[in-house]
C-alpha cells in the first residue's frame, strides 16, 4: 500500500502541474471575478463600498467564481481517464479527497490573491481591512473546497454537471457565507477596522470546515466504488 | 429474496386508524381547549400547525440521512427507497411549513415574508437544499450510482441542517423582535399538551404517508416483476429518479 | 343591523374576523389541500397499478387458454 503522504503529494502535484500547463481555470475565474466587480459597480450604482455591502459584493463574487471554477478540477480529470488510473492504484481513496481539497484550496487562494486586491482598489478606501481578511479567506477556502470537492466529484458523473454544482453547492455553503460576511463586514466599515464578534464567526467557519472535511473524508470511498 | 411481500402494507392499517384519531383529538384541543394567547390572539393557533410541520419535516430529513447511512454501509437497496421516501414526504411537509409560516407572518407582521425570524429563514435554506435532491438524482443515469450518490447527498444534507440553524440564528439581529415569540416565555401546560399532541399527530401522519408511499412503490415493483415473469409487454416508462422497490 | 341577511353575516361571522381568524383558517386549509393533493396523486398511481394488473391478468389468462388449446390439439392428433 503506497503510503498516504506519497500518494497525496503525487496527486496534488499532478493536479497543479496540469493546471499550470494548460492554465484553463485560474485566469478565467480571476477574469470573471473582476468583471463581476464592474457589474456590481453599475448594478448597485456605487463607486465605493463599505460595511455589509462591501462584504456582500466581495463574498458573492468569490463564491460564484469558485463555483464556476470547481467543476474544472474534476471534469478534465474524468475526460482524460484520470479517475480510472487512480481507482486502480493501491491507495486509500480518502487520500484522493484530501489531495483534491488541497488543490482546490490552492486555486482559491490564487484567485483571491488576484481578486481581493483589485476589489480593494476598486471599492475600498483603505487596505487596512486586508490583513485580518486573510484569516477569514483561508478558513472559508477550506470549507468551500471541502464542500465543493464532495459535490463536484458526484456531479462529474452526471448528465447536467455544469448545472448541478451551482445548484447543489450554493445552498450548502450558505452557513459559510453567513459567517464569512458577518466576519468581514466590521472590517470594512467606513470608520475603520473593527472586530465585532470576529472570533465567534471564525469559530463558526472552523466548525463548518471541520464538519465538511470529516464528512468528505468519511464518505469519499463510497463515491468511487464502481 | 426472502422478503415478506406484505412488508410495507403491514403496519399501515393500525397507522391509518391512529392518525385520524390523533388529529381529531389534536384539533379539538387546539380549538376548544388551548387558551387564546395574550400577545397574538387567535392568530397564534397557527403555531399548532406550523411548528409541528417544521419539526416533523426536520426529523424526517434526519431519518432520511440515517437510512442513507444504512444504505451505504449495508448496500441494501431497500434503504435507498426508505431514504428517498423519507426525504420526499419531508420536503412536502417543509412546503407546508413554509406556506403556513408565511401566512402566520402576514397575519402578525403584515408581510408575507420576514427575514427577521431565524427559524423560518433557516428552514427556507434547508428546503432549498433538499429541493435539489430531485434534479440531482435525475442527472445521474446509472441506477446504482444514483442510489449511492443520493445517499451521500442525504448524509451531507443531514449534517448541514444543525450547522445551518446555528449560523442563521447567530446572524439574527437582536434588535428586531422575533415574530414567532410564542416559545420564548415557556408554554403554559394546556398549550404544551396541545402542542405535543399536534407533534404526535404530524409524526403519525408522516409515518403513515411514508409507509403508504413505500407500499405503492412495492406494488408497482411487484407488477413489473409479474410482467417480466410472463414476458408481458412492459407498461408505461417508470420514473427515472424514484428508486424501485421490490 | 341583523334584520338583513348581510347584517347577520357581518354580525356573526363563521370565524372571528378581527383577530386573525382568516389567517388561521387559511393555514389549516392549506394543510388540508396539500394532504388531498397527495391523496389525489397516489390515487392516480393506484389506478395505474390496477390497470397494469388487469393487463397482466389478461395476458396470463390468454396464455393459459392457448396452452389448453395446444394440449387439446395434441391430444386430438
Amino acid at each position: 500500500m503506497t503510503p498516504s503522504r506519497t500518494a497525496f503529494a503525487a496527486i496534488l502535484g499532478k493536479d497543479l502541474r496540469a493546471e499550470l500547463r494548460t492554465l484553463q481555470s485560474l485566469p478565467a475565474m480571476a477574469l470573471f471575478a473582476v468583471t463581476s466587480f464592474v457589474i456590481f459597480r453599475f448594478g448597485l450604482n456605487r463607486t465605493s463600498l463599505s460595511g455589509s455591502l462591501a462584504a456582500g459584493v466581495l463574498w458573492a463574487t468569490l463564491l460564484f467564481a469558485a463555483v464556476l471554477g470547481i467543476n474544472r478540477l474534476f471534469v478534465a480529470e474524468r475526460e482524460e481517464g484520470g479517475f480510472d488510473a487512480i481507482r486502480l492504484a493501491p491507495i486509500d481513496r480518502s487520500v484522493l479527497f484530501t489531495a483534491k481539497v488541497a488543490a482546490l484550496i490552492i486555486y482559491l487562494v490564487a484567485l483571491e490573491i488576484i481578486a481581493v486586491p483589485i476589489f480593494a482598489v476598486f471599492f475600498l478606501n483603505s487596505a487596512a481591512a486586508l490583513p485580518p481578511l486573510i484569516l477569514v479567506l483561508l478558513l472559508a477556502d477550506i470549507g468551500l473546497a471541502s464542500a465543493g470537492t464532495l459535490i463536484s466529484s458526484m456531479a462529474v458523473n452526471s448528465r447536467a454537471r455544469d448545472l448541478l454544482v451551482p445548484l447543489v453547492l450554493l445552498p450548502l455553503v450558505v452557513p459559510l457565507m453567513i459567517a464569512a460576511t458577518a466576519a468581514t463586514e466590521p472590517l470594512m466599515l467606513l470608520g475603520g477596522v473593527t472586530y465585532h464578534r470576529f472570533g465567534t464567526w471564525l469559530m463558526v467557519l472552523g466548525l463548518y470546515d471541520l464538519i465538511f472535511a470529516l464528512l468528505g473524508y468519511a464518505v469519499f470511498d463510497f463515491l468511487l466504488e464502481d | 429474496m426472502g422478503v415478506d411481500p406484505s412488508m410495507y402494507g403491514k403496519g399501515l392499517r393500525p397507522l391509518s386508524i391512529a392518525t385520524p384519531v390523533a388529529f381529531a383529538i389534536t384539533l379539538s384541543l387546539v380549538f376548544f381547549y388551548a387558551p387564546i394567547e395574550a400577545d397574538q390572539g387567535f392568530l397564534q393557533k397557527i403555531f399548532y400547525l406550523h411548528v409541528p410541520l417544521a419539526i416533523t419535516s426536520l426529523c424526517g430529513f434526519i431519518v432520511g440521512g440515517i437510512f442513507a447511512i444504512l444504505h451505504l454501509r449495508r448496500d441494501d437497496p431497500r434503504y435507498d427507497a426508505y431514504s428517498y421516501v423519507s426525504i420526499h414526504i419531508s420536503v412536502i411537509y417543509a412546503c407546508g411549513a413554509l406556506i403556513t409560516g408565511s401566512i402566520w407572518a402576514k397575519g402578525s407582521w403584515g408581510h408575507w415574508w420576514v427575514w427577521n425570524e431565524p427559524t423560518l429563514v433557516s428552514f427556507l435554506i434547508v428546503f432549498l437544499l433538499y429541493a435539489t435532491y430531485y434534479p440531482f438524482r435525475y442527472a445521474i443515469e446509472d441506477r446504482q450510482r444514483q442510489a449511492r450518490y443520493a445517499s451521500v447527498f442525504a448524509v451531507t444534507a443531514g449534517a448541514f441542517v444543525p450547522l445551518n440553524f446555528l449560523a442563521v440564528r447567530m446572524s439574527a439581529s437582536l434588535v428586531h423582535p422575533r415574530v414567532f415569540a410564542t416559545a420564548e416565555g415557556g408554554l403554559p401546560g394546556s398549550m404544551m399538551l396541545t402542542f405535543l399532541c399536534s407533534i404526535a399527530s404530524m409524526a403519525l401522519l408522516w409515518t403513515t404517508l411514508v409507509k403508504f408511499e413505500l407500499s405503492a412503490k412495492s406494488a408497482h415493483g411487484q407488477l413489473k416483476r409479474l410482467r417480466r415473469a410472463l414476458d408481458a409487454p412492459t407498461g408505461p416508462p417508470t420514473s427515472r429518479i424514484a428508486p424501485e422497490v421490490h | 343591523m341583523v334584520d338583513t341577511l348581510y347584517g347577520w353575516i357581518v354580525a356573526a361571522p363563521a370565524i372571528p374576523n378581527d383577530v386573525g381568524g382568516k389567517y388561521v383558517a387559511g393555514a389549516y386549509i392549506v394543510f388540508v389541500v396539500l394532504l388531498l393533493i397527495y391523496v389525489g396523486i397516489m390515487a392516480r398511481k393506484l389506478a395505474g397499478i390496477e390497470r397494469g394488473l388487469r393487463e397482466v391478468a389478461e395476458v396470463a389468462e390468454q396464455r393459459k387458454a392457448d396452452a389448453g388449446e395446444t394440449e387439446h390439439a395434441e391430444v386430438k392428433s
